[in-house]
């Protein structure tokens, strides 16, 4: 690869990680509006003797989109746990090798059986308009359900992000691969 | 020309429980010997491979080629199905049977998954015993001791007490206990007596009301994806229905055998007291439950059009009703 | 054997053989799954095997990560690690412990002993274990090492703690037991008090020993005053109000005031009270508090998602099968038996979520346990008295488990919040000798199942 091509797809890794941050650093909140929907419900429960069962599916709802989305985001922080016991002894050659071989054979194809797999599953729920099983609870089950297929386009993103830039710093003999 | 069937089929409740989870062992054992190994089925305790409410999907789009629960738990994805498992102040066993084999009740049951897109294949697989009418802290005298009740209570039963102004959930079988303990919930139904005592509500509520007014009787059903039904041999296929057909003879058999026993033990070794609700409060609840049918009609089609089915049936049915039995239980 | 067996051992293999790579544990659960989805299919074409897995069945694990969405008991998961969060980053969490520990006075360990009564009290609030090992490690991990404990001492005494989570009641591993069993929640809920307090107490003797014999790795805080009533007084003034919060938040859950989502709630929002209260709350506090929150709750999630793709491949290959005919083949007595039952439970801890393995070996086992003729005391009023010791010597045997190395749940997510300086090796040494205790705890419930029978015999009389 040119210097010139390298440093295009350096830019590109870029924008695809700042675009995955961004998104991330909005969907946090998304904790902070829990906090609230929670206290709204301590609130009618005990003070007005009420429990809606609709704020209880919102709270779900809330956390769910926060676990789905963030996959992508630790990914760009690179925070997933790792067992790093034979790591520590590792080159960094070495380790960048594992860590694109990881990416290719293990990362990626879960994230595509998982993306493809639950563009059906949004359908079919879409498909029936399918609200929740509770009679008081939300209805549009299927936007919760998009959550799927949309974190893992994410995350498809963010690993084919990390594994250009390892190979191009493997390229370039950079001992650093990892931002 | 045949080839052997493996269904492997994720359940909605665990084997362990009597009449809900032992139907379906108790076809796993017996299909491949009377198919001669043809037909097989491995029984997936619920979660193990989907959750209960994911079954419907993973049947319908292949991903396993059969399942086993309760229609109810499809109400998400189709309001009102719950009506082909159980009906407040519906039909008992005989006379749900009658409208399923012999009414319109099949035709409708399959019609309602067909019309929604499921791909799925339905079979009417195992009926129980009426359930208990709920387990409270304090007696129901009237309607107003309803009002404001925190209860735990199943399907379209919960929404006539909903109506009747009790705050009603429906918290998983496992939970029931800790919530009651915790006051979480003042009262609750789950299943029949010999269900209720494996979960041991009687350590906290010592009343249990009777009748099951919201289910006199509850119909399992075995779904089988299309695909895998089409692809069976007419041999296959009628093996199938004439299990079904039996294991719902067995479940209701086995599940009117055990309840007395566990009724009997509640009062002598537990301290319960078997209650049974006021001929005011059922008229109530009735009354109620009406209301709630006319207004699922209106939002649901396929309700409707089942409703007004089963109407006609019972309303026929009722000179049967009326003159062929003895009174019995504390109306004799 | 059978084809499945060896489907089945290679499939464990590669996971720990990957995992040691170093690569993310989620995506080796979840690679390794797809990996052996495609031998299976390309064996079952090609080689006349029967396994019936193929890429339709793997969309399964769909339905199943959504079941992980819609759980509304995990919901509590992001808002203690947001409580934690609050506490640790305005410093709140740090001055409480330092000031805990000294009513110890001059015993060594007296921090680490601190730990230990919170974690107790967390676990009896709390019945996940990813959040009270989280919200533990925040709370009172740079306390411990800033105050110069040795790291594995500190370690061990967090994930040990932190695990406690999912024995003492509330416990959703032992809600879920029970519906699997038909058994009844609270005879289970109060057989496991008196062993997870039995565990709490060999933690404490331990700590208070090992501290004794080796002051350096347990040293005393260097401002220490000598303990009077004005030192005790300014201790008071000092922790009162986030003791108060800790009360409020898991005196409710345990009084049945709450559940624990919302005292989770109220915890969170508690947490920032206090901050602003301190005068430590500003914007870039709230959204340090919400990134970490954001990205440890992801992290954390990451491995379940994996795991269950795991597990269904797994179950699909006749992993059960498998463990079914290791544990019907046994010929040993009652006791040799019920060991390696257990030794396998311990064994599926290192690759599979609680969750699996109570889905897996309970309806398997417990109608073996019935037949084996222990006669064990349930004092006329528990029924079933032997699957009720049984059940609760599982679950200490899975809380073993995550404490253990190679691959423990507990030690992962405790890794998830430390500073980068600690590797997860400080952590596999640090709890070895509580593994120790563990098994101790639990060869006392062997031989006495009274320890489990007799309150639920007692409370329910
Ligand atoms: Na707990
Ligand atoms: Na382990």
């Amino acid at each position: 690869m040119t210097q010139k091509a390298q440093g295009l797809s350096d830019r590109l890794c870029d924008a695809a990680d700042n675009f995955i941050k961004h998104i991330g650093h909005i969907v946090m909140w998304g904790n902070g509006i829990l906090i609230l929907v929670i206290i709204l419900q301590v609130i009618l429960r005990y003070g007005f003797g009420k429990g809606l069962v609709m704020l209880e599916e919102l709270q779900w709802h809330l956390y769910g989109l926060g676990i789905m989305i963030g996959a992508s985001y630790a990914l760009v922080t690179d925070s997933h746990i790792r067992v790093d016991i034979i790591q520590a002894g590792m080159t960094q050659k070495w380790k960048n090798r594992w860590e694109l071989f990881g990416i290719i054979f293990l990362l990626l194809p879960f994230a595509f059986v998982i993306f493809d797999k639950s563009l059906d599953f949004f359908y079919e729920s879409f498909r029936v308009n399918e609200s929740s099983d509770a009679p008081l609870g939300l209805p549009f089950r299927w936007i919760i359900k998009c959550v799927i297929p949309v974190s893992f386009a994410l995350l498809i993103l963010a690993a084919i992000s990390r594994s250009v830039r390892i190979l191009n710093s493997m390229l370039k003999g950079r001992s650093d691969g990892n931002r | 020309e045949e080839k052997p069937v493996l269904l492997k089929v994720p359940t909605t409740f665990a084997a362990a429980l009597p009449g809900l989870g032992t139907t379906t062992t108790w076809i796993a054992e017996r299909i491949e010997l009377a198919s001669n190994g043809s037909l097989k089925m491995k029984i997936y305790e619920p979660g193990t491979l989907v959750a209960p409410f994911e079954i419907l999907d993973a049947v319908s789009t292949g991903k396993v080629n059969a399942g086993y629960g309760i229609s109810g738990y499809w109400e998400g994805k189709m309001p009102g199905s719950s009506v082909f498992s159980t009906i407040p102040f519906g039909p008992e066993a005989g006379e749900f049977l009658a409208w399923m084999y012999y009414g319109n009740g099949r035709k409708l049951y399959q019609k309602m998954y067909d019309d929604a897109g499921f791909n799925v294949h339905v079979i009417p697989c195992g009926i129980i015993a009426p359930e208990s009418g709920g387990w409270f802290k304090k007696e129901i005298n009237t309607v107003e001791d309803i009002k404001g009740l925190k209860i735990r209570y199943y399907g379209l039963g919960g929404k006539v007490l909903q109506k009747l102004g009790a705050s009603v959930s429906l918290i998983p079988g496992g939970e029931i206990f800790a919530a009651l303990e915790k006051n979480a919930i003042d009262a609750t139904e789950f299943s029949m007596p010999a269900i209720d005592t494996r979960l041991g509500f009687y350590k906290i509520v010592k009343m249990n009301y009777f009748p099951g007014w919201h289910q006199q009787a509850t119909l399992f059903e075995l779904l089988i994806n299309k695909n895998t039904w089409n692809s069976m041999s007419p041999s296959q296929q009628m093996l199938m229905e004439i299990i079904c057909k039996a294991a719902t003879a067995d479940a209701f058999a086995f599940t009117e055998a055990i309840q007395a026993k566990a009724m009997v033990e509640n009062v002598e070794k537990h301290g319960v007291q078997n209650k049974y609700y006021s001929k005011e409060i059922l008229a109530a609840f009735e009354k109620a439950w009406y209301e709630v049918a006319d207004e699922l009609s209106t939002t649901s089609p396929f309700f409707k059009e089942t409703w007004e089915d089963l109407k006609a049936f019972r309303s026929e049915y009722a000179m049967w009703t009326n003159y062929a039995f003895l009174p019995r239980g504390l109306d004799k | 054997m059978e084809t499945g067996d060896y489907f089945v051992i290679a499939m464990f293999l590669t996971f720990v053989g990957f995992l040691f790579t170093g690569f993310p544990v989620a995506w080796v659960l979840g690679g390794v799954a797809v990996l052996f989805t495609l031998i299976a299919t390309i064996s079952d074409t090609w080689f006349g095997t029967m396994t019936g897995l193929d890429y339709l069945t793997l969309g399964m694990s769909v339905n199943r990560i959504f079941k992980y969405m819609d759980n509304w008991v995990l919901v509590a998961l992001p808002m203690f690690i947001f409580m934690g969060l609050m506490l640790d980053k305005s410093g709140i969490a740090e001055k409480m412990m330092e000031s805990m520990q000294e009513l110890f006075g001059k015993i060594n360990g007296g921090l680490a002993v601190t730990v230990t009564v919170i974690g107790i009290v967390l676990a009896a609030s709390t019945g996940i274990i990813g959040a009270s090992v989280v919200l533990l490690g925040l709370l009172s991990l740079p306390a411990m090492i800033n105050q110069g404990y040795s790291k594995t001492l500190a370690l061990g005494t967090i994930a040990s703690a932190g695990t406690l989570g999912i024995l003492i009641p509330p416990s959703i591993m032992l809600v879920i037991m029970a519906d699997q069993l038909g058994l009844s929640v609270g005879d289970l809920f109060m057989g496991a008090v008196i062993p997870g307090l039995l565990l709490g107490v060999l933690y404490i003797l331990y700590i208070l020993i090992f501290s004794w014999l080796k002051p350096s790795a347990a040293p005393i805080s260097k401002d220490r005053r000598p303990i009077e009533w004005r030192m005790i007084l300014d201790v008071f003034k000092t922790i009162l109000p986030p003791v108060l919060l800790i009360i409020a938040v898991l005196g409710s859950i345990f009084a049945g005031i709450t559940t624990p989502t919302e005292a989770s709630g109220v915890g969170a929002l508690g947490a920032t009270i206090l901050a602003w209260y301190n005068k430590r709350l500003n914007f870039s506090v709230v959204v340090d508090v919400m990134k970490g929150c954001f990205n440890t709750t992801a992290y954390i999630f990451a491995i379940f998602l994996g795991a269950t793709t795991f597990a269904l491949v797994l179950r699909c290959l006749g992993g059960d099968e498998f463990i079914e005919r290791i544990l019907t083949g046994i010929p040993f007595g009652p006791h040799g038996i019920l060991l390696i039952i257990l030794g396998c439970v311990f064994l599926l801890g290192f690759f599979l979520d609680w969750i699996e393995i109570t889905l897996i070996i309970l309806p398997l086992v417990a109608p073996i346990i019935s037949t084996l003729g222990f006669s064990i005391n349930g004092f006329g009023v528990v029924s079933n008295p032997e699957l009720l010791w049984f059940v609760i010597l599982v679950a200490v045997t899975l809380q073993t488990s995550f404490l253990t190395p190679p691959v423990g749940f507990a030690l992962f997510y405790l890794k998830g919040v430390c500073p980068p300086e600690i590797k997860l090796i400080h952590i596999y040494k640090g709890v070895v000798p509580f593994i120790i205790l563990q098994l101790i705890g639990l060869f006392l419930v062997i031989i006495w199942p009274e320890l489990v029978t007799w309150l639920p015999a007692f409370v329910y009389k």
